[in-house]
């Protein structure tokens, strides 16, 4: 078959006649033959973008070749031909959209290649139709949410009719929801449309469908196979800041105990086989594990909440005719000490709810009380409240300002008018909560930084105020599996120094791990709440909703569901709770 | 109290999503028309002319079913000006071209026919302006407008004007109006958390004020820029280039209302500019009244 697209030997250094110039790539050979499901997985800055930039030469080689069909990239009027070739989607949705109206937007790619308009009109239709999004064809974008407008983005690259569509993290940003969508979408246009679909990312569970996995590491391609001979390697992958899909985690563990188990599992379908064939039905239930007691559900009743909301309301545009209910009949608590999770859809009111937390807003119906002060009393010191209660926003580092990591992380303390001593300390104290080295990072540039980096600059900012609540929403999005390793056990140290946490998170393994209690909002409302334990007893009806129990959760269920353990053994929320349960299965067959 | 909603408020000619004769229209021709209406008016001094014309662009307003206390709202905002324009009309031009009977005269006030007569018709002409200009933003979107200027503008590419180009800019401004409004809401929010006490200090304080606004607008620019960066890649990669070779998706539709309406207001501007007016005196005096 003739490849679609050809790199040979490609090289590529940004900034060459500058006195720092950094290599990204450094030597690629690949070849994609039309019709492939190609997945390309590395961590942050391992070079896998540049690399997708090649493709559609935004970005051309300073060394080597990049083919798509017959045309070569280092020559200008080879461009039209290789952009309308191969379609691109980029990470934030926001960035990619031109138009005021969706079908408009839709139809920029075929004007740009002068399409005749009877034509256009006609490849709107068909783009719109593909994405799932004709009903909203005369919406103005910015009404969508996350995974529609990057549907939108996707439609307008098949209206120019590519023969391979470039997914560069085009998930990152998005919610479970919205990142379902679009892989629906991507695996529904390979399939049926025989599209190519070159998918970068560093979910690795959006690897498990891909005919082809190349996982890049220093700009070279250090791995390339099928997800199952690349998910067998685990050590390498965590050489190389990756991991392995959930499900393949306990597969391999219990591979260790069993070797006839297979360690390269990547599907729920094919655990529960595997299961059958070589452990079978339980012979004898073993002990539970205990992973989340229940005793953690609440110590209420002693200790006073340090925040409470009662019957909480709160509308947007409020005393105007365009008035939206946000939030109404919302209840919580947080006691002192504890991990609180939150739960639930972009849109379904969490932020609104947690800007109540720090007196950001303050509710037109309900009372909330932070450390017994009514937030709504005139007599309320806010900035003593929001003091206390540290709230860092998603994607914190957006709102850097200082041209110095260690002036931005002093913000606060200064505006808590402290004398330069105590400032200087609490920035020291604050860096070396995250993980940042004082004397190493305080004189760094703020925006010279990696987004991991300015992600604990933006934290510790948070930190300097040394709040005794910290909430946190959704702390780790976007950051690959080895930051988000790093950050979320920085996040419980400082649990374990004192501070009381609030988390907002669409990752339910992580929140079962940390928390002691979970709230599920939906609809601007607090729909469920109790222990990690009470909350997924009922992930039926969450799936209802769309959100989702933990990964291995859904492993159990099946097993469950094949006549292989007993139900009540389904309640594993974590990778090392299922690791023990099945384990225990494993030893007492053997 | 802080009000971090504040900028959710920013709507851009504020478009009223209902039906009527005047939304059907072409842009192209509404802004054509209003065109035609307001040179016709600012060619003609006669107070009988500008009475009609005022009447029949309350005529118009009501046609397009948009409620006349909503497009009165444009007006106050011009109120003050306006005030100081009557006044110093009303007071000071009688010195300027002393012509007409003299009704009052105090010190440096002199008021005489012909001043009462232009701040009525200054009068007129601001309030006919307004309501015409925010019937075309009452009644097209901001996208019908955008492309309607791009085709009303197209033929002057030939002299160098990147109609297409501003068109687009345009566009692009609009998308990124509520993005950008967000996003500064979000900044605000955040300095807020950390300890920033905005918009309450000394604002007297230039020095000061502009240290308290570094925190919302760094980031904000640092975030503007890194969108225009990846937009220009979109852009790119979707083989946007200017002008020349381009097809367009959006057609507008000119109908025999549309030419007829031209065609009206063409007719009006040229009535309002060549037809030699009456003054009101001199018919008011025909009739037996001369006290004018």
């Amino acid at each position: 078959m003739q490849p679609i697209i050809r790199l040979e030997n490609v090289h590529h250094t940004y900034k060459p006649e500058s006195n720092h110039p950094v290599k990204a790539l450094n030597g690629i050979d690949l070849t994609v033959y039309p019709g492939e499901y190609l997945v390309i997985l590395g961590h942050n800055g391992s070079g896998k973008s540049t690399l997708a930039k090649h493709l559609n030469a935004l970005l051309l080689p300073t060394e080597g070749d990049v083919w798509v069909k017959e045309w070569n990239s280092k020559y200008a009027e080879n461009f039209r031909s290789i952009r309308s070739t191969v379609g691109m989607v980029f990470q934030t949705p926001d960035n990619q959209i031109v138009s005021t109206i969706v079908e408009e937007d839709v139809a920029f790619g075929p004007e740009n290649l002068g399409v005749p308009r009877d034509e256009i009109v006609r490849r709107v239709d068909w783009s719109l139709e593909q994405v799932d999004m004709t009903s909203f064809r005369h919406r103005a974008p910015h009404l969508l949410s996350g995974g529609q407008k990057q549907r939108v983005c996707i439609a307008g690259m098949l209206a120019m009719q590519p023969d391979v569509l470039v997914l560069d993290e085009a998930t990152a940003m998005l919610d479970p929801l919205g990142r379902k969508e679009v892989l629906e979408v991507a695996q529904r246009l390979n399939k049926q449309e025989g599209v190519t679909i070159i998918a970068i990312t560093h979910f690795m569970g959006e690897a498990v469908h891909a005919d082809r996995l190349i996982v890049m590491d220093e700009g070279r391609i250090a791995m390339e196979g099928t997800p199952h001979e690349i998910f067998a390697q685990v050590e390498q992958l965590e050489a190389l800041q990756l991991g392995v899909p959930q499900i393949t985690q306990v597969a391999q563990a219990l591979h260790r105990r069993m070797p006839a188990f297979p360690p390269d599992i990547l599907t729920v379908d094919e655990f529960v086989d595997a299961f059958a064939e070589h452990v079978g039905p339980a012979q004898a239930p073993p002990s539970l594990p205990n992973g989340n007691d229940a005793t953690a559900d609440a110590p209420r009743g002693e200790t006073a909440a340090v925040i409470e909301l009662r019957d909480v309301g709160y509308n947007y545009m409020h005393d105007t005719p365009l008035e939206v209910k946000a939030i109404e009949d919302v209840n919580m608590a947080i006691y002192p000490g504890e991990v609180v999770g939150v739960i639930g859809h972009t849109g379904s009111g969490k932020s609104t709810i947690i800007q109540h937390f720090n007196a950001l807003l303050r509710p037109h119906e309900g009372v909330v009380t932070v450390f017994g002060q009514d937030t709504s009393a005139s007599t309320t010191d806010v900035r003593e409240v929001r003091r206390r209660v540290g709230l860092v926003f998603q994607q914190p580092e957006a709102q850097l300002f200082e041209r110095y990591v260690g002036d931005d992380i002093a913000f606060g303390p200064r505006n808590l008018k402290l004398s330069k001593e105590e400032v200087r300390e609490r920035v020291r104290r604050a860096m070396e909560r995250v993980g940042l080295g004082f004397e190493e990072y305080k004189d760094r540039m703020t925006f010279g930084l990696s987004g991991g980096q300015m992600r604990r600059v933006a934290l510790a900012g948070v930190l300097a105020l040394e709040p005794e609540v910290l909430v946190l929403d959704e702390p780790t999005s976007g950051l690959d599996p080895q930051g988000r390793r790093q950050l979320m056990s920085q996040i419980l140290d400082l649990h374990g120094q004192g501070t009381t946490l609030t988390i907002i998170s669409h990752n339910m393994e992580e929140l079962a791990e940390m928390c002691d209690r979970l709230y599920v909002i939906a609809d601007g409302t607090t729909y469920m709440h109790g222990s990690v334990d009470e909350v997924f007893a009922h992930r039926n009806d969450l799936r209802k909703m769309g959100l989702d129990a933990p990964g291995v959760t859904a492993v159990l269920d099946a097993l469950a569901e094949a006549g292989l353990i007993d139900r009540e053994q389904t309640a594993v929320y974590t990778v090392a709770a299922a690791i023990e349960l099945l384990g225990g299965l494993v030893d007492a067959k053997l | 109290m802080q009000n971090f909603e504040l900028l959710r408020n920013v709507t851009i000619g504020q478009y009223i999503p209902i039906d009527s004769p005047i939304h059907r229209l072409d842009p192209r021709t509404k802004i054509l028309a209003a065109t035609f209406l307001i040179v016709g008016i600012s060619f003609n001094s006669a107070v009988i002319a500008n009475v009609i014309f005022l009447l029949a662009v309350l005529a118009i307003a009501l046609i397009s079913r948009v409620p006349l206390k909503y497009v009165m709202r444009g007006f106050i905002l011009g109120l003050p000006i306006l005030i100081l324009i009557f006044v110093m009309q009303l007071f000071f031009q009688g010195w300027v071209e002393p012509s007409g009977r003299v009704y009052f005269e105090w010190g440096f006030i002199r008021v005489t026919r012909y001043s009462i007569q232009l701040m009525v018709i200054s009068l007129i002409r601001v309030v006919a302006f307004i309501f015409l200009t925010s019937l075309i933003t009452m009644t097209s979107t901001t996208t019908e407008l955008t492309h309607g200027m791009e085709r009303l503008l197209e033929p002057f590419r030939r002299i160098g004007l990147p109609s297409h180009e501003l068109a687009l800019v345009m566009m692009i401004a609009l998308r990124f109006v509520p993005t950008l409004a967000e996003e500064m809401e979000r900044i605000m929010k955040a300095q807020a958390s950390r300890g920033a006490d905005l918009g309450t200090r000394r604002m007297w304080r230039p020095d000061k004020a502009a240290k308290n606004i570094l925190p919302l607008i760094v980031p904000l620019f640092m975030n503007a820029f890194r969108r225009a960066e990846d937009l220009v890649l979109a852009m790119e990669a979707r083989c946007y280039v200017s002008g020349e070779g381009r097809t367009k998706y959006v057609e507008l539709h000119n109908s025999v209302v549309d030419y007829a309406v031209i065609a009206a207001t063409f007719a009006f501007m040229l009535l309002m500019m060549f037809y030699p007016w009456p003054s009101l005196h001199s018919v008011l005096a025909g009739y037996g009244f001369d006290w004018l």
